[in-house]
């Protein structure tokens, strides 16, 4: 493969994890919630990655099990807080990444310090990956990169076609209104709680696939990144794609520069520190994204229900 | 009312009246000591199960703690100099906070300062009287905290981007840029740090590593005290942060509070890092993240209800755990880390027991 094959594959590699997280944080986000805890949801679905490969034979699938498990239990825990006890989102999405943070590197020291690691298996599409360039680029990667894609067409089918999407909209602008008209707001953010903890989980499953072993704070703001994503990407599951693939070739850019002549010369610690930067510009260039009304607010409905 | 006047502004008196009464804790009735209680005992219950998990048990992890956090003069020296860097990170996130703005990023402002405390003391020339040097150095790195804190406020100001994302994006730069000061701008040779500064802030408690760090937090707190209680700025926030509509109708610049306090955030969490560096630690180390400092910062303003004053024994009480883990290291084996767990357990059930809350401006509901 030539530099820019090997850059933009892996670039596609390292925007799985993000990708996953966002289309998560884009459900959460779309029925009024917003989680800043999903660093430490992705982190504790990366240590239960790292779990289920150290104690599960080696299988990076017992591993995706152990985190979407985690990421289920993430799930129910900040929901119940989110939603049911209505506290601050953001306050108590950061205090949930202390937690994880504390929680996966005390866990960590102690139960896989010598990590095994894991990949997924390969798949080559047929045909066309024999295309000249993108047949390398695009058709051998991964079975979860071609997962998270399709997951991208579902969410979109999810939230502009469905009932579900149309609620969701309704309990993120106007919840109020969404009640009156027989919605059971409360419901409807459990689910998309705990289904988006569960794909930023396996994000986090993938994370620890593409590099093996578990360290402290081993996101490293990818999830934060995500949240930016979501904003960047107007809340479109399909712009999602592109904007994660975007961060996803900045990241590879560290691992490529020597490769790449002019970037060679540039400090590897700006080279890591790019996509932030990178995010701190785009967000400039999103200012007209709009959150919906309601995210963040937490929601009392006027009679009870569960 | 007479038709086509303007609806008459709530007295001033009234609007102080209510305004005081969230600076104060409000309410402290046997049925809120209950539930802070019931809080603690939900924590060091969740705490004590998952010890057990781990293989040590909670009686020997409360003394090691205890012991290693307060049990001597030496210790408890080790953990007001941790509280005087908690309390700095706290008034970082305490001052925003009341403006219902979201400054996350004291972690990467305390780092920058930090970065900038090592940058200034490793360039000065020598001969400076200490006092002169050390005071040089600490503006240096106060304005650099508030650099780095200003950037996610402007653009709060300006194009309206989510200060949260924007702040710890900030914060991921910082430590970029630190890790890149040990292993590449200042290295210290084999060890894995950065070289040590020449100059060191004098020692005040003898026995003790006791430094001038303490004090400088503790007047800085007093400064954040009297901000917030005592000037138009404070009122101004606190406006902000109960309604912005309202507080904007009557004349204040919501732009201004929102730089104006991450600005100040960003001052105080570059004191911590300087205070650190020459009150501490004299060096940046490898795995300094780990201590998130900053992040703890939230929790040390959340637990004192964003109020100055209470931020002093908050951060005792979390530098406390914080020193008692190196403790429950050495006695357990546990990663230090593991006092953060306490410390974000307590402060999650404290938002469950609904004792930590934020008002939400009716219009947006």
């Amino acid at each position: 493969m030539s530099t820019s094959q090997t850059l933009f594959s892996l670039g596609i590699a390292l925007m799985v994890p993000m990708l996953f997280a966002a289309l998560g944080e884009l459900i959460i986000e779309k029925s009024g919630v917003l989680n800043v805890g999903i660093e430490g949801v992705m982190l504790i679905g990366a240590f239960g990655a790292a779990v289920g490969v150290n104690y599960g034979d080696g299988s990076i699938w017992i591993g995706v099990l152990i985190a979407v498990g985690a990421g289920l239990v993430c799930g129910l825990i900040l929901a119940l807080l989110y939603v049911r006890l209505g506290t601050d989102q953001i306050v108590t999405g950061i205090m949930f990444n202390i937690v994880a943070f504390g929680l996966t590197t005390t866990l960590s020291a102690k139960y896989v310090h010598a990590s095994e690691s894991a990949d997924f298996p390969k798949w080559n599409i047929p045909l066309v990956h024999d295309l000249p360039w993108v047949g390398n680029v695009l058709f051998e990667q991964d079975v979860l990169v071609y997962a998270s894609v399709a997951l991208a067409f579902g969410v979109f089918y999810l939230m502009r076609r469905t009932w579900f999407g149309l609620y969701a909209r309704a309990a993120s602008e106007f919840p109020r209104a969404a009640e009156s008209a027989g919605l059971n707001v409360w419901r409807l953010r459990y689910v998309a709680v705990i289904v988006g903890c569960v794909l930023t989980a396996i994000g986090g499953a993938q994370l620890f696939a593409n590099s093996g072993g578990f360290v402290a704070g081993y996101t490293n703001g990818r999830g934060f990144i995500a949240l930016a994503i979501v904003v960047l990407a107007r809340w479109n599951p399909l712009v999602v794609v592109l904007a994660s693939l975007l961060f996803g070739v900045t990241q590879a850019l560290q691992f490529e520069a020597d490769r790449l002549g002019f970037l060679g010369d540039i400090p590897s610690h700006i080279l890591m520190a790019l996509p932030y930067i990178l995010v701190l510009v785009a967000v400039v260039f999103a200012r007209g994204s709009r959150y919906p009304a309601a995210v963040g607010i937490p929601f009392r409905p006027t009679r009870s229900s569960t | 009312m007479t038709a086509g006047q303007p609806a008459a502004l709530p007295p001033r008196s009234r609007l102080e009246e209510r305004l005081r009464s969230l600076t104060l804790p409000r309410g402290i009735t046997l049925w809120s000591i209950l539930r802070v209680l019931a809080a603690a005992a939900a924590t060091l219950l969740i705490f004590a199960i998952l010890l057990q998990l781990l293989g040590s048990d909670f009686g020997t992890a409360f003394n090691a703690v205890t012991d290693s956090a307060f049990g001597n003069s030496f210790n408890f020296g080790q953990t007001l100099m941790m509280a005087s860097i908690l309390m700095c990170t706290g008034l970082a996130a305490a001052i925003p906070f009341r403006a219902q703005l979201w400054n996350v990023g004291g972690e990467g402002q305390m780092w920058f300062g930090a970065f900038v405390t090592i940058g200034i003391a490793l360039n000065l020339p020598k001969g400076w009287p200490t006092a002169l040097t050390i005071a040089v150095i600490v503006i240096g790195a106060m304005v650099a905290g508030a650099v780095w804190g200003l950037i996610p406020g402007i653009m709060k100001a300006t194009v309206n981007a989510n200060e949260v994302i924007t702040s710890l994006m900030m914060t991921f730069i910082a430590i970029e840029l630190g890790t890149w000061a040990i292993d590449g701008i200042w290295p210290q040779g084999a060890s894995n740090e950065t070289e040590s500064v020449p100059v060191l802030m004098p020692n005040i408690w003898e026995g003790t590593l006791v430094t001038w760090g303490l004090p400088l937090a503790v007047i800085a707190v007093v400064v954040g005290w009297a901000i917030m209680n005592r000037t138009k700025l404070g009122f101004e926030i606190k406006a902000v942060g109960l309604n912005n509509r309202a507080a904007e109708m009557n004349g204040m610049s919501t732009a201004k509070v929102a730089i104006v306090t991450f600005a100040l955030g960003g001052a105080f969490a570059g004191l911590a890092g300087s205070i650190f560096i020459l009150g501490i630690n004299s060096a940046l180390p490898a795995g300094f993240q780990l201590n998130n400092f900053g992040y703890l910062g939230i929790a040390v303003a959340l637990v004192a209800r964003l109020n100055p004053v209470w931020i002093i024994p908050s951060a005792i009480l979390f530098a406390g755990l914080r020193v008692g883990s190196d403790g429950l290291q050495a006695s357990t084996g546990l990663s230090t880390t593991v006092g953060q767990i306490l410390i974000g357990l307590f402060v999650i059930l404290l938002l469950a027991f609904r004792l930590i809350r934020f008002s939400y401006p009716e219009a947006a509901r």
